[in-house]
């Protein structure tokens, strides 16, 4: 590592962990340290929810699987950005109005069922682990490649893994959804930056996208694969038509006809039942908030997504280019095709700038990885602590004592990933998959959007839903999902595989149905009337909002008293 | 119910709720139709049309990729944005209008109740 990227990284860390003591939480409220008050305001709101989602996955993993599929890797830049409209559509405002703590809190209470709580718990606390283990392995990646050594006795994959989940579990413990707040919004606008910055040094050189696309896809697309006779460039098969090959502009590449949909449902539906990101909307001030806080992230998601798909296709065309004059890619390519895929970004980064580039891109990398695990720790945070510990296991604890248990949970669930993130260590990085990172992302979408949005939305938009339904569901489309992960990975067929591994086109209308079923059977909560007033009524936004401009009104006149005093000064001032 | 200290009336009725709720999930699915129907018809189209991945627009690149790249982004903008505001909207116009007169309608032709001014 240079001295540029050693001081790029720790001037990082530094204003990162600056700021969240600055805006850390003074009191030990709940409230605060899990909801930073419900007082974030919309942009900000906007910002640190894309802090929170664009992971690992999105950073280094869009760009890595447009690099390895050309327009199949596209579908994952489609998949993530589209999972806000339905969130915008059927979540954001009435879960932000119901206002609990987590999205096993809203389920528990929304259904008045202590065991739906409990079963929510258990699907969260998978998902969460799922998404946070590879964003563990993005930064062993990332740690490999900009630094390339570790610490005594570990070995550099280790030492990022380590290092990333130590430093951020200690800024989640301390800085609370407050501190996190700020931390992902800063997090946000320098991981977009560094994208920004590499989109314009690419353009800047005359990359011309268009005529990239078209020249790509002239010629077959090959990626490196290990043999026993070492590194060589394999073409890829046509999943669409065996006979033709595969071509960077035009789909088959990585998915049959059914896996393209697969994928691109697969993402559409695991958006809204991420926990990370849907417990930020209860921190909106109200539901009219919660849902322009959405259209301001679809907007931020639709600029982020284009620039990386860019980049991913800059990328392909540009090292092979440059391989001949930056003699260190030889030993990074195959014939001018980088091996592991997500290092796309890093080199693009180090093409253009050098180890000043690297290191931004590679801090953009670190920053993406940082602020996803944040969100993930206090998520998991807020589960156990809120909805088992205080709970279930100390149902009278003070509130220091139910922060503290969120702090501690934090802990165990940064450890946890850590372990698991260093036990899959990626032996072999040839591209199996368009992209590790992306794809392990993918499987804690699939999790999400087939056992939790299925029983969320219909809580949310259907009275009849019981907490037996709730459960019945929830149980279904989370085993389902499982069971297709798992034989998705046996040799079942080309085609079928991909399919399985993205099982939310078949797992979330199943338990859709099953909830729907078992509902019909069973009796809904006697209050439900009285919810629906507050999960669809506005009548807590129009205090909230009164509340709000009273506070404007009575602080004016200070204000203002202040003002007149500064102006007085001043003309002293002038005077003299 | 919630009052506040200058006597304006903070609550919803059931009953126009149950109106703004059914609205509101009109609004909610004729907007997922139209979503679903372009996010999962680009990859349908690059599937069944061979001038959609294979022709080529101005420098290049296919219609089909242009949409995937950048084109689908936009679309989940405006569709947002329209699917907020009419949201909002409902709400505006379904809720709070009996009770909160409080509020400033200078400006909006339309009262709460829906006769006109």
């Amino acid at each position: 590592m240079t001295i540029t990227s050693a001081g790029t990284l720790a001037i990082l860390i530094a204003a990162v962990a600056l700021v969240t003591l600055v805006v850390r939480p003074r009191g030990v409220s709940t409230v605060d340290f899990y909801l930073a008050g419900q007082r974030v305001g919309v942009a900000t709101n906007a910002l640190a929810i894309c802090g929170d989602y664009f992971s690992a996955a999105s950073f280094l993993g869009v760009a890595a699987a447009v690099y390895v599929s050309g327009l199949d890797g596209v579908w994952y830049a489609v998949g993530f950005a589209a999972g806000f409209v339905p969130v915008l559509l059927f979540v954001a405002a009435p879960l932000r109005r119901f206002g609990e703590f987590s999205i096993p809190d809203f389920l528990g209470r929304r259904l008045a069922s202590e065991r739906v709580r409990l079963v929510a718990v258990g699907v969260v606390q998978t998902v969460i682990l799922v998404y946070l283990v590879p964003q563990a392995v993005g930064s062993g990646i990332t740690w490999q490649l900009l630094v390339g050594h570790g610490l005594p006795g570990l070995s550099a994959y280790a030492t990022g893994v380590v290092l990333s989940t130590a430093v951020v579990a200690g800024l989640v413990a301390f800085g609370g959804m407050r501190g996190t707040t700020w931390t992902q919004a800063i997090q946000f606008l320098l991981l977009l930056g560094a994208l920004v910055w590499l989109a314009v040094a690419v353009a800047g050189s005359g990359f011309h996208y268009s005529e990239a696309v078209a020249d790509l896809s002239a010629e077959p697309l090959a990626n490196p694969v290990h043999g026993d006779a070492g590194w060589h460039l394999q073409p890829e098969s046509n999943q669409l038509d065996p006979g033709a090959p595969a071509t960077f502009g035009q789909p088959g590449a990585a998915y049959g006809p059914l896996a393209q949909f697969a994928l691109i449902l697969t993402l559409v539906m695991g958006t809204a039942g991420l926990p990370h990101v849907m417990n930020r909307y209860f921190t909106s001030p109200t539901g009219t908030a919660a849902r322009m806080t959405t259209v301001w992230v679809l907007g931020l998601a639709g600029l982020f997504y284009a620039l990386a798909v860019m980049l991913g296709t800059a990328a392909r065309q540009q090292i092979a280019a440059a391989v001949e004059h930056h003699p260190w890619l030889e030993e990074l390519t195959v014939d001018g095709v980088l091996r592991v895929p997500e290092h796309a970004l890093p080199v693009l980064g180090r093409i253009y700038g050098g180890d000043s580039g690297l290191a931004v891109v590679a801090a953009g990398a670190l920053v993406a990885v940082m602020s996803t695990i944040a969100g993930l720790l206090l998520a998991a945070a807020a589960s156990w602590g809120h909805d088992v510990y205080e709970r279930h296991i100390n149902p009278r604890a003070t509130q220091s004592q139910a922060v503290w248990a969120g702090r501690a949970s934090t802990v165990v669930a940064a450890l946890a990933a850590g372990a698991l993130a260093i036990a899959m260590q990626p032996d072999d990085p040839s591209p199996a998959v368009p992209s590790i990172v992306a794809a392990m992302v993918t499987w804690a979408f699939a999790i999400a959007g087939s056992a939790l949005t299925p029983v969320f939305v219909l809580a949310i938009w259907w009275r009849g839903t019981t907490a037996a339904g709730a459960i019945a569901g929830m149980s279904v489309g989370g085993l389902v999902s499982v069971s297709m992960f798992v034989v998705g990975a046996l040799p079942v067929g080309p085609g079928l595989g991909e399919t399985l591994v993205t099982p939310t086109l078949v797992a979330a209308p199943l338990a859709a149905l099953v909830t729907w079923l078992v509902s019909r059977a069973t009796t809904p909560p006697a209050d439900v009337e009285r919810q629906w007033l507050v999960l669809h009524g506005t009548a807590a936004d129009r205090h909230a909002e009164r509340l709000a401009r009273l506070t404007i009104a009575s602080a004016e006149p200070t204000r203002r008293r202040r003002g007149r005093g500064t102006r007085r000064q001043g003309d002293r001032d002038a005077d003299r | 119910m919630e009052h506040d200290d200058d006597g304006v009336d903070e609550h919803d009725t059931p009953a126009e709720v149950d109106a703004a709720f059914r609205t509101l999930r009109r609004v909610a699915i004729a907007h997922f139709v139209l979503f679903l129907a372009a996010v999962m018809g680009v990859p349908a189209l690059s599937l069944t049309l061979g001038w959609w991945s294979g022709g080529r627009l101005a420098g290049g690149m296919s219609p089909g990729f242009a949409m995937a790249a950048f084109g689908l982004y936009g679309f989940f903008l405006v569709i947002g944005l329209a699917a907020a505001t009419l949201s909002s909207a409902v709400e505006a116009r379904m809720l709070g209008g009996r009770n909160d007169q409080g509020t400033d309608y200078a400006g909006d032709p339309y009262p709460s109740d829906g006769e006109l001014q």
